[in-house]
């Protein structure tokens, strides 16, 4: 296993109401080159934080202690970069990778971050192209022309139907599905190693929400991105990671390949998470008596 | 079979958008029996948070009859109306929405007993009690501000509320959507007690088919503000006939016993 980023003793403190609330304890996790990983758990179990601290994108205020190792492509070449005019699947090769690397990520063209709500993470007054184009021009430096086809490309990646139109189409013009593809176009647009979606799916309907899963595994695949797939679902994690980090209250209580997690859970919380899935075939919960079925 | 708690035909509610009539709601029609749990499943758009709004009267529909306890609801109005309202009430996803924040427990649950004149003033504080000790919340809590409690402490001062006025109907809408699974089968649990104790009537409002099928009787299927099917929870679930309700059901996640990549590559 070639590790992406190795993570040591990771704890994140925050300052509320004057004290030091720990969201994150003594975290150690190896995240390799090209796996899916989901990191599960429920409201305070340290999830997002982890998400944040791995993008860099803690606030300030926060107290970050361990550290995040990094095994990136030591100088990534601008220009290897560039996409293909025709958009075609780029090739990557292991070779890319070295070994302990003082390059630091950096958000936007290393990682890619999908967050719950579009609606907040897009800017309202902007278009869809112009915001897709704009990291293309930071990081890859594409002109601005180029810059605009390449979001094209990428809108048609993400399978928008109109992708011309949704160019020029603002936020609040798309649902709330087309919005996530267009936050997903924006995050892929530099060809990052990582993307982390954060609760992508969260804030939308199941049938919306099985498309967004289906394309995020697709472009993980053709990109040889890796992925950390944030989630509160176990379920939803079970169909698209290969492992699973099960966290609560900020610390790290079970990892393993997502076969094992479900057969053989060995954590007693996730057990219980396992258990208050309610699937289709769930057993009906203790009905009142007499009422009609 | 008794008759209906609540008989909803022909409803119909309109918008207008780009010049263009869209229909929300399209000749719905469905009944609820007393104590009995109906669900509204659907995607998003479908007209499911339309129809509770068109039945607790925060919109007026187009076209369509709601007859509520025997009687035509649509026609009530000014004292009538508040009087009936006292038995259908509504829980929302997001009860940090629904309260003002810096509103006590007591506040929110005070409301609704001096408003419909349930519980004299010198009373209210027991009466405050009683419904927190039947949501299963300590009577402590009552001087807490709602933005100080957890999320499903907050859903369960919502159900509270909810239940204060001794309805025979409530619309939960997405109401245990936004729980953490540990918590949601908690407020599911206690929502099936009220049921049972109460005889209380639940439209249960959700895009998530598994807890519909864990506490629901039956379930409408709605596809672009129509019915697309309806029928027994379990039986419409494990055999959807609809192409939405078949969309529904491949869609909702599984845990997949058997291996990472069986559920995969559906698209």
């Amino acid at each position: 296993m070639t590790a992406l980023l190795s993570i040591r003793d990771l704890t994140v403190s925050y300052r509320r109401d004057g004290a030091e609330v720990a969201a994150l304890k003594h975290v150690n996790l190896d995240v390799a080159a090209g796996e899916r990983l989901a990191i599960i758990g429920e409201s305070g179990s340290g999830k997002s934080t982890l998400a944040l601290a791995t993008a860099g994108l803690l606030p300030a205020s926060s107290r970050i202690d361990g550290c995040l190792d990094w095994f990136l492509p030591s100088s990534p070449s601008v220009g290897a970069k560039a996409p293909p005019s025709e958009g075609g699947v780029k090739e990557r090769q292991p070779s890319e990778f070295i070994t302990r690397s003082t390059h630091t990520p950096l958000g936007g063209r290393d990682i890619g971050f999908v967050f719950q709500d579009p609606s907040a993470s897009l800017d309202p007054v902007m278009s869809v192209g112009e915001q897709i184009a704009e990291v293309a021009h930071t990081h890859l430096r594409l002109t601005w022309p180029q810059s605009y086809a390449w979001a094209k490309t990428l809108l048609e990646r993400v399978r928008l139907s109109d992708p011309d139109a949704a160019l020029r189409a603002y936020p609040h013009q798309l649902s709330g599905g087309q919005k996530q593809r267009v936050a997903i176009a924006a995050a892929i647009a530099a060809g990052p190693k990582l993307l982390i979606a954060d609760e992508a799916t969260s804030a939308l309907d199941t049938i919306v929400q099985a498309e967004i899963v289906a394309l995020i595994r697709q472009l993980v695949a053709e990109d040889g991105m890796t992925l950390l797939f944030v989630s509160h679902d176990i379920a939803l994690a079970t169909e698209l990671a290969e492992r699973i980090a099960v966290f609560r209250h900020g610390e790290l209580v079970e990892l393993g390949p997502t076969a094992q997690i479900i057969a053989g859970p060995r954590h007693a919380y996730t057990r219980a998470l396992l258990d208050a899935h309610l699937g289709l075939d769930a057993e009906p919960m203790p009905q009142p008596a007499g009422a009609s079925r | 079979m008794s008759r209906p708690l609540l008989a909803v035909s022909g409803l119909t509610k309109r918008y207008r958008r780009g010049g263009k009539s869209i229909a929300a709601v399209d000749d719905v029609s469905f009944d609820i029996e007393p104590g009995e749990t109906l669900a509204l499943a659907g995607p998003s758009g479908s007209g499911k948070s339309t129809i509770a709004r068109l039945l607790l009267r925060l919109i007026e529909s187009d076209a369509g009859r709601i007859e509520f306890e025997g009687g035509d609801f649509l026609s009530l109005s000014g004292a009538a109306l508040r009087a009936r309202r006292a038995r259908l009430q509504m829980v929302f996803q997001d009860p940090l929405a629904a309260f003002n924040p810096r509103a006590t427990v007591a506040r929110v649950l005070d409301d609704p007993l001096r408003i419909h004149g349930i519980a004299t003033r010198s009373e209210r504080p027991r009466r405050i009690a009683a419904l927190l000790d039947r949501v299963g919340l300590s009577a402590d809590l009552a001087g807490r501000a709602i933005h100080e409690i957890s999320g499903g402490q907050r859903q369960r001062i919502a159900i509270a509320r909810a239940i204060a006025t001794k309805p025979s109907l409530i619309v939960l809408d997405e109401a245990v959507s936004a729980l953490d699974v540990s918590v949601r089968r908690q407020i599911l649990q206690l929502l099936l007690d009220l049921q049972r104790e109460e005889r209380i009537a639940y439209l249960f409002i959700s895009h998530d088919l598994g807890v519909i099928s864990a506490i629901a009787h039956r379930v409408v299927i709605l596809d672009a503000g129509r019915v697309a099917e309806s029928g027994n929870a379990r039986a419409v679930i494990g055999a959807p006939q609809s192409t939405i309700g078949k969309a529904l059901v491949t869609a909702a996640p599984k845990l997949n016993r058997t291996s990472t990549q069986g559920a995969a590559d559906r698209q």
